[in-house]
């Protein structure tokens, strides 16, 4: 096996890493040198990347332009080569490297406008689910309510941004010009999922964030009411939980329900 | 382990997502789809809610493009597992890779990787081939594919290792027309020597395709209608394979459905010309 097994080696090492020992194995053709002709392969990988890149991080392309993205994805693929038999699962260190890049870690929304993508692509092929209907929900007793414990549509993620890159990735998809990127006074929340076969999100306002994170927990509605109450006071406060529960179902972000 | 011969299919196109809708919303002449395997090693949403309709309405083949048989590195088994989980959902009339090999030591590199043609290669693949094909029960179909460069320590030709790699691992072909004419014209030697090299009994499928000239070397990009030299080539296949499950294999700068099915009426002619139109009929 050692010579099939060190010219893999070799092959791989020339495309990788630019080593030319594999030149030496190869033979020219009567209309091309060997160096050209190998010189397809260390292309076409590169080239195959960034158009995997560039399909997965639309809105980051867009935001950087095409000499921006390109770079970026260059750095990125020498960073990470390629470990999947999937070329979907490529891109899926990019919002960390982005965090950590000398080139792109002071510019924070770039790393969470990539966070957004990757949750939106996580969530368009993630696990199928039955959406929780509200039939179903009419149908438990008034006394099981309180001790009624939901469960999120497995495609849900739950983000959190400290830049307006919810705005931004929204700018971006509706071809707009994009705001100029900034440091958020507080948090944003997001919820990613998928309804139906679309992949979506929404920004949470703080109430409806904490909410969701109990829900998610598997806290019972009648103890999510009175975190409601505490989070914002007494007054109306199952009402503003029954009414965030309503929202969430009819936008499919919940699956199932159980008495706990 | 079924050692049936698979039926003729027809003439097929692979399954693209920019056409789902069109494909089940009105009636495409088309007789079966191949699919990209890994595209669907997923677990929900569109694509496989896709399959699922196009699979209850048309014969379906499953292609792979990371299977790496040829590679030195152990064989993925967690591939292989998630490989027969599809094809259960699926049920194939095939299941197809290619003759390459995509990568060592953990890495991908996403393309499909020439092969030294010699003894010891075609030991291991023989080898590899036979320990998948237990693996998932069933015999796998291989491409050749388009290569650019040729190794010194080569023994013996491409369509004598392929060859001896279907008769001895017993495995189907997957001769692609347009992959034989490009590395004819690579490294220049007669595509009809390739064709009448392989074994005429393990061939079921064809693909047809379209590539980019460079002058120099052909880059098998599958961005453009299938050219003339390759139809002509598609016309030799026919007339020395018979009746063979053709597609059409477009995977970039992808057209409009109706521009496939009429490059695909154009091979459904040359195949009525050469066959007669008595023998064009699939298997049912």
């Amino acid at each position: 096996m050692s010579g099939l097994k060190a010219l893999q080696e070799s092959f791989q090492r020339g495309v990788l890493a630019g080593d030319d020992t594999i030149l030496g194995e190869i033979k020219g053709s009567a209309k091309e040198s060997r160096d050209v002709l190998f010189g397809v392969y260390r292309n076409a990988y590169v080239l195959r990347l960034i158009e995997v890149l560039t399909d997965d991080y639309e809105q980051l392309h867009a935001y950087l332009g095409d000499a921006g993205f390109a770079k970026l994805a260059r750095a990125y693929i020498d960073a990470h080569p390629s470990d999947r038999r999937s070329a979907r699962d490529f891109g899926r260190h990019m919002p960390r490297f982005l965090r950590h890049a000398d080139t792109h870690a002071k510019h924070p929304e770039l790393a969470e406008i990539a966070e957004l993508e990757k949750a939106l692509g996580d969530a368009f092929d993630g696990p199928d689910a039955e959406p929780l209907s509200l039939e179903h929900l009419a149908a438990i007793a008034p006394q099981d309510w309180p001790r009624l414990v939901f469960e999120p549509h497995p495609t849900a993620i739950r983000l959190t941004f400290t830049t307006n890159a919810a705005d931004l990735w929204s700018a971006l998809h509706g071809e707009a010009r994009p705001p100029k990127p900034r440091h958020l006074e507080e948090r944003e929340a997001v919820i990613v999922w998928r309804q139906e076969f679309m992949a979506r999100f929404r920004p949470l306002p703080p109430e409806e964030a904490m909410i969701w994170d109990e829900t998610a927990k598997g806290v019972a509605f009648g103890a999510l009411c009175e975190m409601v109450a505490t989070f914002a006071g007494t007054y109306g406060a199952e009402l503003r939980a029954a009414s965030y529960l309503k929202g969430w179902v009819d936008m499919g972000m919940l699956t199932n329900c159980r008495i706990g | 382990m079924s050692t049936t011969k698979p039926p003729f299919l027809g003439f097929g196109l692979g399954l693209r997502p920019q056409h789902y809708r069109e494909i089940l919303d009105g009636t495409p002449k088309v007789d079966w789809f191949e699919v990209i395997s890994e595209n669907y090693m997923i677990r929900g949403g569109q694509p496989l809610s896709m399959l699922d309709q196009i699979c209850e309405r048309y014969p379906v083949v499953m292609h792979g493009v990371s299977l790496s048989i040829a590679s030195t590195a152990p064989l993925d088994m967690e591939y292989l597992q998630r490989l027969k989980t599809l094809a259960e959902r699926v049920n194939p009339k095939w299941i197809s890779d290619h003759l390459c090999w995509t990568g060592v030591h953990g890495v991908n590199l996403h393309d499909l990787l020439p092969i030294p043609y010699t003894k010891e290669a075609l030991d291991h693949v023989v080898q590899r081939v036979t320990q998948v094909q237990d693996f998932l029960g069933r015999r796998l179909t291989l491409e050749n594919v388009s290569s650019y460069v040729t190794f010194g320590q080569s023994e013996m030709t491409e369509w004598e290792f392929v060859s001896e790699v279907a008769t001895r691992a017993d495995c189907w072909l997957l001769f692609d027309v347009n992959n034989v004419y490009v590395s004819a014209f690579n490294h220049g030697f007669d595509a009809g020597a390739f064709l009448r090299g392989v074994p005429r009994d393990r061939v079921v499928q064809f693909h047809v395709a379209g590539h980019s000239h460079e002058e120099s070397h052909i880059i098998d990009t599958h961005d453009h209608p299938v050219c003339p030299e390759v139809w002509e080539l598609y016309r030799a296949a026919v007339a020395h394979f018979g009746p063979v499950s053709t597609m059409i294999e477009r995977d970039d700068n992808i057209p409009p459905l109706a521009e496939l099915v009429d490059e695909l009426s154009h091979a459904r002619g040359i195949a009525a010309e050469v066959l007669g139109a008595e023998r064009m009929e699939p298997a049912a």
